[in-house]
């Protein structure tokens, strides 16, 4: 059982590629990419991921696929943090 | 005309109705509440009041509160009054049962931003130590999580860089998406005052709201946008900026990552965002828009003020970074007059914002991701921490629906009233195994709830708000609370029976703990508060009595950030079906679902949400002032009385969401913002049709 439907994952994932969209190639996956890694349960990450593996690719944006490889293929992307400011004052 | 009743006692408090949160005397006596008089020393409200904290108090004691702890095993059961320690006891039981059956993330809690810092706070301790997870959330994920996102993203703080005085000395003021003399009347009555010292208003909003035009405060650019483009025609203000050099080099230079605001020129600079462009998609003309940007550049000081009409989109976090944007290009940030505010709802938002009800963050919006700042709470708390985030309130009615999530404990919310999509709200409640609701009546979501936990009032407990100025304020304890604990005390009691052994003699030593492990808080305490009145946060070694202006010489990153706002059309669209756009607000007597204000004599000002409707749609429809009609969406349907007014244009119809019966949020879309899940509350394509029997 997945803890979020599918098709609901792939729609937000989609809609955070809209606005990393513009930016150079590698801040646009890598944006995507730090989202889903600091806002998003873990649940719903492997979620998304087994569904794009079970042959859903084209059901996201490019540069949005690229990011879930990313995560795939960084054991620690914590360290490569590079998303939305932290307030530190 | 009755003698009126001589107080016994007066005592100092914060009004927790809307994000100004005014100073009162609350005056007692024989032990009930006979007056609440504005403070003249309260640094937010300068001895003014609205109606609401002026008048509409009387609810702490209405027949409807609460006055026992209830169980019952099933949603239709009846209720069978327990005392508090077996309903601890049986609400702890289960969540355990559940987690054995379901697992640890399973189950969930949401705070309230009704209640105080050190209430909420704990709400966010109760998940991390009791249920062991990060699945907390608070009620601003409805409403200006997205201020957090944007301005956390652009500024570097998710929180206004002004405190209300400031806008005495604006020279513009630009509103966007809000309605200050109804919302925050308080604040309301300072803008006007500005206004009539001078100051040029310029307004962003749909509707020809009393902040456009009423007397003493006449905006002098009003662009009536429609609906959902708010993205577009804040960037095509960005590109009257750009294109025609109105911006501050030397600012954005000394104060700003160049290369970022060289991309993001390249962005808004483009002839997409021009205003002969943008102005027929929006509904205005091109020349307002121009108008409106040369105001706001030259200034000298202009400051922008803003609501839920900016964050309550499926690009509300784009439209708040939209406006950090534009400050930071004008150098209009970083000293008395300018800046950038979000106008919060309730009391206590910004406090439910600091204070780590977050599933990603901790206080003090750091993330939980982050092992050092694990640490500090793992050496406070002794225990070991989840490292991940949690679920968000909507991914959890999600989970639940999809059968995964199966236990919350809602503190001092009602999301079957409040919450986007009823109906999957009420279907995601029905799959859960245990709901526990902390509140001061029964609601649309108790009929859902297993374990029901008398709340207390804000005129029943200590603690602090912390208001939309980040002056953190005394809330102090007027009458006793009817069922015997404050809600910091029941939210201890449940982390208790969770096997976290805690104990606070005094909701003092809860801030005490705060400060320990929140930077921005690091100076604060009860003490100090009483000693000064009131303090706004970053309050530290720099700034012991607290920190009137933010930015002034650097931003918490160093350096501000410009993000690239790309307009996206919301999904949701106009047909023939739906021809006409509803959008929702509020009015001056009531309060946000009306929990409190409707179980008050203010419902003589306003008992019933109506419609809004222009006289074109009206004549359309064959509608007339006063029919009851039946308004439909893609979602859902509900009826209401209409008023065919001048304030909106043909196209646009509104309403506000005061009543339960109304059910307005059965009609409203379930589309929400792309960085935060916060509800479209302000695009829903609806037909209007006459009620005829």
């Amino acid at each position: 059982m997945t803890v979020i439907d599918p098709a609901r994952l792939v729609e937000m994932a989609n809609q955070i590629g809209d606005f990393f969209a513009p930016y150079p190639e590698q801040r646009r996956v890598e944006g995507v990419r730090n989202h889903l890694r600091n806002y998003w349960d873990p649940r719903m990450r492997s979620d998304l991921l087994a569904y794009v593996a079970d042959g859903h690719e084209a059901e996201l944006l490019p540069h949005v696929l690229a990011a879930t490889q990313l995560l795939q293929t960084e054991a620690d992307g914590r360290s490569a943090y590079a998303g939305p400011p932290r307030f530190e004052s | 005309m009755p003698i009126p009743v001589k107080p016994e006692q007066s005592t100092i408090t914060t009004c927790a109705y809307c994000g100004v949160g005014c100073g009162f005397k609350a005056e007692t006596s024989g032990g009930q509440i006979v007056r609440m008089t504005p403070w003249k020393e309260g640094k937010a409200n300068h001895g003014h009041s609205c109606v609401k904290g002026r008048f509409a108090f009387d609810y702490y004691r209405h027949p409807d509160r609460v006055r026992a702890p209830m169980i019952r095993a099933s949603i239709d059961d009846p209720w069978r009054e327990v005392s508090w320690d077996e309903a601890f006891a049986y609400a702890a039981g289960e969540l355990r049962r559940i987690q054995e059956t379901h697992g640890s993330g399973s189950v969930g809690a949401v705070s309230s931003s009704r209640c105080t810092n050190e209430e909420i706070y704990l709400m966010q301790k109760f998940a991390r130590v009791g249920l062991r997870n990060n699945n907390i959330d608070n009620c601003s994920r409805i409403c200006h999580s997205p201020t957090q996102f944007g301005l956390s993203a652009t500024l570097g703080a998710g929180a206004a860089s002004q405190h209300f005085d400031s806008i005495l000395q604006s020279d513009v003021i630009l509103v966007v998406g809000a309605n200050p003399t109804e919302g925050h009347p308080v604040f309301g009555s300072m803008m006007k005052r500005s206004v009539r010292r001078g100051a040029k208003l310029l307004v962003v909003d749909p509707r020809r709201t009393e902040t456009v035009d009423s007397p003493h405060c006449q905006a002098s650019v009003h662009l009536a946008l429609r609906p959902g483009t708010n993205v577009l025609v804040l960037d095509s203000i960005a590109h009257v900026v750009v294109t025609e050099r109105l911006y501050d080099e030397a600012f954005v230079r000394a104060r700003c990552d160049w290369d970022d605001f060289e991309l993001w020129m390249s962005q808004v600079g483009d002839a997409r965002y021009s205003p002969d462009v943008v102005g027929p998609e929006a509904g205005l003309d091109p020349d307002d828009i121009r108008d409106l940007a040369r105001r706001y550049a030259a200034g000298p000081n202009s400051t922008i003020y803003y609501g839920l009409g900016v964050t309550e989109h499926s690009q509300g976090s784009t439209g708040v970074m939209c406006l950090g944007n534009l400050a930071m290009a004008c150098g209009m940030i970083g000293r008395e007059g300018v800046g950038v505010n979000p106008l919060r709802g309730q009391g206590n938002v910004q406090g439910g914002s600091c204070l780590g009800s977050w599933p990603h963050m901790f206080t003090g919006y750091r993330f939980v991701t982050d092992a050092a700042t694990r640490a500090v709470f793992e050496n406070e708390w002794k225990i070991e921490l989840d490292g991940e985030p949690g679920l968000r309130l909507p991914n959890m009615f999600d989970a639940a629906v999809a059968g995964s999530f199966k236990g919350i404990y809602i503190q001092g919310e009602d999301p079957v009233q409040s919450d986007p999509n009823r109906h999957h709200v009420e279907a995601a409640l029905r799959n859960m195994e245990c709901v526990i609701v902390q509140d001061l009546y029964e609601t649309e979501t108790t009929k859902f709830a297993h374990v029901l936990l008398p709340g207390s009032s804000s005129l029943e407990k200590n603690g602090t708000f912390t208001n939309a100025e980040r002056r953190v304020s005394m809330v102090r304890k007027i009458v006793e609370p009817v069922a015997g604990l404050e809600d910091w005390e029941i939210t201890v009691g449940m982390i208790n029976a969770m096997g976290y052994e805690l104990k606070y003699d005094h909701p003092s030593e809860v801030l005490d703990e705060i400060a320990r492990t929140s930077p921005a808080y690091s100076g604060m305490s009860f003490d100090l508060i009483e000693r000064v009145g009131s303090v706004q946060w970053p309050c530290n070694t720099a700034a012991p009595e607290g920190t009137e202006v933010l930015h002034t010489v650097t931003f918490p990153r160093g350096k501000g950030s410009f993000m690239l706002t790309e307009y996206v059309p919301t999904k949701e669209r106009v047909d023939d079906r739906f021809p006409l756009l509803l959008t929702t607000g509020r009015i001056l007597s009531q309060y946000n679902a009306g929990t409190q204000t409707r179980r008050t004599a203010n419902n003589a000002w306003y008992d019933e949400d109506v419609l809004d409707i222009s006289a074109d749609d009206a004549a359309q429809r064959g509608l007339h002032d006063g029919d009851r009609v039946r308004v439909v969406s893609r979602y859902g349907e509900t009826e209401l009385g209409i008023t065919v007014s001048g304030r909106v244009h043909p196209g646009v119809v509104y309403t506000t969401f005061h009543f339960a019966h109304t059910m307005v949020n059965a009609v409203t879309s379930d589309l929400n913002d792309w960085a935060t899940n916060c509800p479209e509350y302000k695009v829903t394509a609806v037909e209007v049709t006459k009620v005829t029997s």
